[in-house]
């Protein structure tokens, strides 16, 4: 599959990124909560539901909360869909190579997720509402205490290979073991850190319902809405694809890439329903206790050994 | 409970007093019912911290106890076993015999929650130290039930004032020692394995007898005081009776209202995190706390009684400015 | 699956696991249904035969759910209205009735609708019933 060559801008629009990628996104998002439900012993969603939620959210009415800045306000949902969906150019989406790669776009996907993450914070921060303060705060200060760990274990497979490009990455890492017996730990921190990237259980404090009802995005209904669900789907595919294509022995036909996605979703899941929400200072604390402590022993270990 | 409570508060003023057999089968569905609330309540109070698992699961094993109320008295949650007198329900041999199994079934469980409780880190680091009461502040405050039980407070109607069948069978008060969040998981749970003992040993040694005594249609006229033991903490009932068959005043106290002045005064100084538990920690019920707000404007404004359509006036106005 | 030691983390392991190879506990209504127990108090029945009129479940009722509606007083007829949207289905009314007359039924429990028609039912021979509501109607129209 590394031979298909797709021009970057069918990438970006129709596939796999663009409209092919949002609609696998709804799916990731149904196989997400119907995993966790299995865990739960509970039915969950049916395959629909996270495209019923969009086209419902879609319809309804945007609400513009007083005293926001009104073109921040629309504009903040439209730059993070388009800020994960870019990132997709960078990574073997689908199985097929990368539509546009270059050296240093390891760093450049990273912080177009990261883009996401600070299109919440603003949003929050943009709204004169105390809850969406406060999940702002928190918002951000997640994305200060997981990131460097985050991007410290997603560079032990680089070191290894030698490189900063995603694909070549990818090319190291079908060649050689699985990064995941390697370099366990690294594995570990950056699992981990796909949690807390993606808000998941325990690390969902920013978006916790029950303290500050939907944190930052409480104003925020219908299209904008939407859009940001949308953009945290993507993210959700992207983050899966990046710790398959660096830990579980890089993917390069579609069949590899499902598997290997699944699999991690399976994972991930798990791990959601096994644990309480922890509060933003422990989440804080434990990332820069633990999470940098090991992501910096994992990177020591890979330049010794390697 | 609130049944419980008025029917006893009644045959008080008629000076009657229902056989053994009903107070027994009161109790019984007492004890059930608090087995409903405890386990409806540790599934909330984990959801309140992000436990969601631990939210289903338990909503899961209620279903059980739910299952042997609608079997008994034929609704899942209201129960409406009392009549003035007695008891409208009996309880038959298989009836018993299904408690016992849904009782032992409920039992593993709650030793499976209790050690999750006790040992998850995770739940741990919210519950643990959270809102942590002292035996003086809990005096102080005025809690009730397991909120002032885990702080120390040895105060329990059933043993201190012991009313339907808890004279013949004696409750042991559960205490914890710590004040905080964990201790008020734990006395929970404690609480019921105590219960699911004095279930086992009212159906044992259920008394046969009638299920009501006659209670005259116009009651004589007096006051009285009827406290039971709710989940929640004492529930505290002011009857007066003006000789008629209505009541002239029923005042109900519920044991909600006594536990909110803990959460006010031990919620400065925490994360905002930490309210949602500190307040599922008390078993609030928010129905019982609806009361009537007087707006004083001024310190010489006698207060006025707002009704429905003078809030939905001032409403609008607000938002109009 | 009884575990000898206590999990620090994730002790909810055992459960999660099992469950995932189990089946769901949720039952699909409506496409599933349970009979409800013998004890179960749905819809309030009337049987006419035996009712003398002494109107006891209509005085003790905490939401003015039923009426008993005097034909012929000598001839014991009777028509009961009985409105489900206000009854709190408590049972006094069963319990107070000398004769058995009422019960609060278990096989009719499922009481949603979308007007308000069906929250009123009435109760009693036909003809007394079709006489009823001849008679409201007239008033209707003559007022």
């Amino acid at each position: 599959m590394n031979d298909i060559v797709i021009p970057p801008l069918v990438a970006l629009m129709f596939f796999p990124g663009g409209l092919a990628l949002l609609a696998g996104s709804l799916l990731y998002e149904w196989a997400d909560r119907k995993l966790l439900a299995c865990f739960q012993n509970r039915i969950g969603p049916r395959w629909f539901q996270p495209l019923a939620d969009v086209v419902k959210l879609l319809s309804k009415e945007e609400v513009m909360p007083e005293g926001v800045n009104k073109l921040l306000f629309l504009m903040l949902p439209v730059i993070a869909l388009a800020g994960s969906l870019t990132a997709a150019l960078y990574v073997p989406i689908a199985g097929f190579s990368p539509a546009f790669s270059f050296n240093g776009d390891l760093v450049v996907t990273l912080y177009m997720l990261s883009l996401l993450t600070l299109c919440l914070g603003l949003a929050g921060a943009n709204t004169v509402d105390r809850f969406s303060l406060v999940g702002a705060t928190r918002t951000l200060t997640q994305l200060f205490s997981y990131e460097a760990p985050f991007l410290l274990a997603l560079l032990g497979p680089a070191l290894a290979a030698g490189t900063w490009q995603i694909n070549q990455v990818n090319n190291f890492a079908a060649q050689n073991w699985w990064m995941m017996l390697i370099q366990p730990i690294g594995f570990l921190v950056a699992l981990v850190g796909l949690m807390g990237k993606l808000e998941l259980t325990p690390f969902d404090a920013p978006e916790a319902e029950t303290e500050i009802v939907a944190g930052a995005l409480t104003e925020y209904s219908g299209r904008g809405f939407a859009l940001f669900r949308l953009g945290k789907n993507v993210e959700l595919v992207i983050g899966l694809t990046l710790m398959a294509a660096f830990y579980l022995g890089g993917i390069h036909n579609p069949l590899d890439f499902l598997l290997k996605t699944l699999g991690l979703l399976l994972v991930l899941s798990f791990l959601q329903s096994l644990f309480a929400r922890l509060r933003i200072d422990q989440v804080v604390g434990l990332w820069w206790r633990i999470g940098a402590l090991l992501a910096l022993v994992n990177i020591l270990l890979v330049l010794v050994i390697f | 409970m609130h049944g419980t409570a008025l029917a006893l508060g009644v045959e008080k003023l008629a000076g009657v007093t229902a056989p053994p057999r009903a107070q027994a089968i009161r109790s019984l569905i007492a004890e059930l019912e608090r087995v409903h609330s405890h386990l409806l309540w540790l599934g909330v109070a984990a959801h309140e911290g992000g436990f969601d698992t631990l939210f289903m699961y338990s909503w899961r094993d209620r279903e059980t106890v739910m299952d042997l109320l609608e079997g008994i008295s034929g609704n899942r949650v209201n129960y409406s076993a009392n009549v003035l007198g007695g008891v409208k329900l009996d309880i038959s041999q298989e009836q018993a015999d299904a408690i016992r199994k849904g009782i032992d079934f409920l039992e593993e469980r709650s030793h499976f929650y209790m050690k999750v409780v006790t040992n998850d880190e995770t739940f741990l680091a919210r519950t643990r130290d959270v809102g942590t009461m002292t035996k003086e502040q809990a005096v102080l405050f005025g809690a009730v039930g397991p909120t002032g039980r885990a702080s120390g407070l040895d105060m329990d109607i059933r043993a201190s004032a012991p009313y339907a069948a808890y004279t013949d069978f004696p409750v042991n008060v559960i205490t914890g020692t710590r004040g905080d969040l964990e201790a008020r998981f734990v006395v929970r749970i404690k609480e019921l394995f105590e219960t699911f003992r004095l279930i086992r040993e009212l159906l044992d040694k259920m008394p046969a007898g009638e299920l009501t005594v006659r209670v005259p249609r116009k009651i004589p006229a007096g006051e009285t005081i009827s406290r039971v033991e709710a989940p929640r903490g004492e529930l505290f009932y002011f009857l007066k009776s003006n000789g008629s068959d209505t009541p002239d005043r029923l005042k109900i106290r519920t044991p909600s209202l006594c536990n909110w002045a803990s959460v006010m005064k031990l919620a400065v100084g925490h994360k905002l995190a930490d309210i949602p538990m500190m307040v599922a920690g008390i078993d609030p019920c928010f129905s019982c706390n609806d009361r009537l707000f007087m707006i004083r404007r001024k310190e010489s404004d006698p207060g006025q009684i707002w009704t429905w359509e003078d809030l939905r006036r001032y409403g609008i106005g607000y938002y109009q400015k | 699956m009884g575990l000898k030691f206590d999990i620090p983390i994730g002790s909810m392991v055992s459960d999660v696991v099992k469950s995932f190879f189990k089946k769901p506990i949720t039952r699909r209504y409506p496409f599933e249904r349970l009979d409800a127990p013998k004890a179960y108090r749905g819809k309030l029945v009337w049987d006419p035969a035996k009712c003398t009129g002494c109107q006891l479940c209509v005085k003790d009722c905490p939401a003015d759910a039923i009426e008993l509606i005097v034909v012929d007083r000598a001839n014991k007829r009777f028509v009961m209205r009985f409105h489900s949207d206000r009854c709190t289905y408590c049972a006094q009314c069963v319990v107070n009735c000398r004769f058995k007359c009422l019960n609060l039924s278990s096989k009719e429990w499922e009481l949603a609708a979308l007007t308000k028609e069906p929250f009123t039912v009435y109760y009693g021979k036909d003809e007394d019933i079709a006489a009823l509501l001849a008679q409201a109607g007239k008033a209707e129209n003559g007022e």
